[in-house]
């Protein structure tokens, strides 16, 4: 009997065709542009719902889920606020993956600054000018934080673009701050650059066990990046001409060479041995354990240092701050300081109602009040108001140099390249920082293959490699 | 006595032309309820192995990306031609090559000597072969994490101990040459004790009465380890080799877990770097040629390795 094996050979035929279309069924979005959010909040629904977010793991992801339980759920008592979170190196492709299937699990995506070119070009997140220019006071915030986290195309430092659009608005600003031992090297930080790294030399010579330096180095997330960056910005450098598209002969410029020199050459040899792949985690764990003089981390990842269960430092916070000093960073031949922190934006993929009310919940997180309360509960806020109210300042000794850091911050390139850009710039800089490329030929490497990255537009096959 | 064969030999040619059960409907014959049967896992094994294959294969041949979404362009063969003409991917290849045959071997010498030691041992051999399996059934996401802390530079118990008998501090997963044999020797903790399995079984099913006919002819130990157990376990050895050299060829969570392919990009293999073209520029039509060609290389050396096998066999 023949029947079972064309039945059989009909039924695959017919699956294949069905998981075709299904396969093929959700690409709707063609190569379209940020679909817009609504000036005016829509109705909100009275159902129980939860507003769901995506960050990664870390102090600030716990302390929004704890704030805006305790503090929204007072206006919107149906609403549970859920962060889900990943690992920090796992961000991007947590995010992007579900843009990829067009269905997120998040309602509001917390981007950092350089993901909101790739999210907008895909047709990710909402388009939110009409509803900002209805419900924000944009006055309240320094312009280049407001263009920061929300503004594309955005220029890296400078002025807001009032006619750019925008796609998100600010959650949590962040900046590096020095972290160094008042007990080792004096309550004045340094100054300058070279002063630090002269303090952080005469430290370690004098305190065995104690590495003169922490700060960023691993390959992962964009670690070393930053480090790079930073040091590229205070040494007059600079990481591209964004005008001209051009990064080869810029990055690698004679700033750009200095400032590889001094980072693999003169602060290299003062970090630990076996340094080589820290992050925030371990940078902290070196503060903490009072193994290093100097030390540069995020402010928003820095509030642990100052609890004594998780310190060898002190018994008391008190203690601690004894021993411990923040101070914005060194200025050398500019005082450029990295931009961190993120915006939160609206997933173009969330039903109505949950959009509606993240468009809400991004109304009410911006209010003055509400700013206040986020800074005394450890965020780091973005309005004028809120980040020179007493709630900020007296919240953490590291506030203030986010306060005074604001007006000096310079970001990366905000580019739908972006993930490619930071991944060869991380292994370059990585690979020299450890040793398995001359720094020359490290830096070098990084104009050539990010200028291949900006180059390969409308190359056809083997794009990514 | 009756021939057990023929009452098992084409169990399904007998089962067709059984008549139904009664009480069972006309239609339903053995066939049909075979059909039955298989259909589900069919259609699984269809929808989410063969159609994901299928449909990478035609991605291979596009320039399409998943987050930009919009029409997939044919480009043909140019992504087959970037990805076998990349430096990029050449580098990739080698730290990889580097990888399967440091792993695979250390693999194999340990695993085969492990297991001609457990088999030489009378008591206490179940407890000791399941204490070996352990780290095999570990996850290699919590393997990676705790030897992360172990080879730990400043506080790993690895340094600690090699500082407690006086040498000194080794960067043992910042440094571009003990990186990788940081992670050769991670997976061969993981994963000796598969081979050691395989080669316990094959040595347990060498007949004794060839050792006891070597004994009587007073054959050195040398001489019944090269004469009798190792041709009779080697093609035993060689499939485990096959599985590992397979496994390892893929490797890609040790690497995140524990180098992220650092020091630089010296020990990103090359399941790493598909990884990367795929997540991080979101390449689809790239990433999927890339992982099609690695497909290809796994299906021809298993091949060639299977037909020395099978020759090996025949002799």
């Amino acid at each position: 009997m023949r029947y079972p094996k064309r039945i059989g050979l009909l039924a695959t035929a017919v699956m294949m065709v069905a998981t075709t279309v299904v396969a093929c069924g959700g690409d709707e979005g063609g190569n379209a542009s940020a679909p817009k959010a609504p000036a005016d909040i829509p109705a909100l629904t009275k159902d129980p719902l939860t507003l769901s977010f995506i960050w990664f793991d870390w102090p600030p992801a716990k302390a929004l889920e704890a704030f805006a339980n305790a503090e929204y759920t007072k206006e919107r008592s149906n609403v549970t606020v859920k962060v889900n979170v990943v690992p920090n190196a796992n961000w991007h492709d947590a995010m992007f993956t579900q843009f990829a299937a067009r269905k997120t699990d998040f309602d509001i995506p917390i981007l950092d600054s350089q993901h909101i070119g790739e999210a907008v070009t895909n047709g990710n997140i909402l388009d939110i000018t009409d509803f900002v220019k209805k419900n924000i006071d944009v006055s309240a915030y320094n312009p280049y934080l407001l263009a920061a986290y929300g503004q594309f195309p955005q220029a890296e430092t400078g002025q807001r673009d009032e006619n750019a659009s925008l796609y998100g608005l600010p959650l949590l600003g962040d900046t590096w701050t020095m972290i160094y031992r008042k007990d080792l090297i004096g309550d004045t930080p340094p100054a300058t650059w070279d002063e630090m790294i002269a303090a952080a030399q005469k430290c370690q010579t004098e305190n065995p066990g104690v590495s003169g330096l922490a700060f960023h180095q691993a390959n992962g997330s964009d670690a070393a990046a930053v480090t790079y960056n930073t040091v590229n910005g205070v040494y007059g450098g600079n990481l591209w001409d964004s005008k001209a598209r051009k990064i080869e002969g810029v990055i690698n410029d004679a700033a750009g060479q200095e400032a590889m020199d001094v980072l693999v050459n003169k602060m290299k040899p003062l970090t630990a041995a076996g340094s080589g792949n820290w992050f925030i985690d371990e940078v902290n764990a070196a503060v903490a354990q009072g193994k290093a003089c100097i030390a540069f981390n995020w402010i928003a990842a820095s509030g642990g240092l100052l609890d004594p269960e998780q310190s060898t430092l002190g018994k008391t916070r008190e203690e601690i701050l004894g021993k411990l000093g923040f101070a914005t960073l060194p200025k050398q031949k500019t005082d450029l300081v990295p931009l961190g922190g993120m915006g939160m934006h609206v997933s173009a993929y969330s039903s109505p109602e949950k959009q509606a009310e993240a468009l809400n919940f991004m109304k009410w997180f911006e209010q003055a009040d509400i700013q206040k309360k986020w800074a005394a509960a450890g965020g780091v806020p973005a309005r004028t108001d809120a980040l020179s109210s007493p709630e900020f300042l007296n919240a953490g000794p590291f506030n203030k140099v986010y306060a005074d850091s604001v007006s000096r911050m310079r970001d990366m390139w905000n580019v739908p390249e972006y993930a490619r850009l930071i991944d060869i710039e991380n292994t370059n800089v990585n690979a020299a920082l450890n040793g398995a490329k001359p720094p020359k030929d490290a830096l070098n490497d990084i104009a050539k293959e990010q200028q291949a990255v900006l180059d390969s537009a409308g190359k056809k096959g083997g794009g990514g490699l | 006595m009756s021939d057990p064969v023929s009452l098992t030999d084409h169990p399904v040619q007998e089962a067709s032309s059984t008549p139904p059960a009664p009480g069972r409907s006309r239609h339903l014959s053995d066939r049909w309820l075979t059909v039955a049967f298989i259909s589900p896992a069919l259609l699984l094994l269809l929808a989410m192995s063969v159609f994901p294959l299928l449909w990478a294969l035609y991605l291979s041949f596009t320039d399409y990306s998943a987050t930009r979404g919009g029409p997939a362009t044919f480009v043909w063969f140019e992504n087959f031609t970037a990805i076998l003409t990349s430096a990029q991917v050449h580098l990739r290849a080698f730290t990889t090559l580097l990888y399967v045959v440091g792993a695979v071997t250390l693999q194999t010498v340990l695993g085969f000597s492990i297991a001609y030691l457990i088999s030489r041992r009378v008591r206490g051999r179940g407890v000791l072969t399941t204490l070996f399996l352990v780290p095999m059934m570990l996850s290699p996401v919590v393997v990676g994490l705790f030897w992360r802390f172990m080879l730990d530079a400043q506080f790993g118990v690895i340094n600690s101990m090699l500082g407690s008998i006086g040498l000194g501090q080794v960067e043992w997963l910042t440094k571009q040459n003990t990186a990788l044999i940081s992670l050769i020797v991670v997976d061969t903790w993981q994963w000796t004790p598969f081979i050691m399995l395989i080669a316990l079984a094959g040595l347990t099913a060498v007949p004794k009465y060839l050792y006891e006919a070597a004994s009587i002819d007073r054959a050195s130990e040398w001489f019944r380890f090269r004469t009798i157990t190792l041709p009779l376990v080697w093609p035993l050895l060689l499939i485990a080799v096959l599985f590992r050299a397979i496994e390892a060829f893929r490797l890609f969570d040790l690497v995140y877990i524990l180098t992220s392919g650092g020091p630089g990009v010296s020990t990103e293999t090359l399941s790493f770097h598909v990884y990367k073209v795929a997540f991080l520029g979101f390449n689809t039509g790239t990433a999927s040629a890339y992982g099609i060609l690695m497909v290809l290389i796994v299906i021809v050396l298993a091949q060639l390795y299977m037909r020395y096998l099978n020759k090996l066999k025949e002799d």
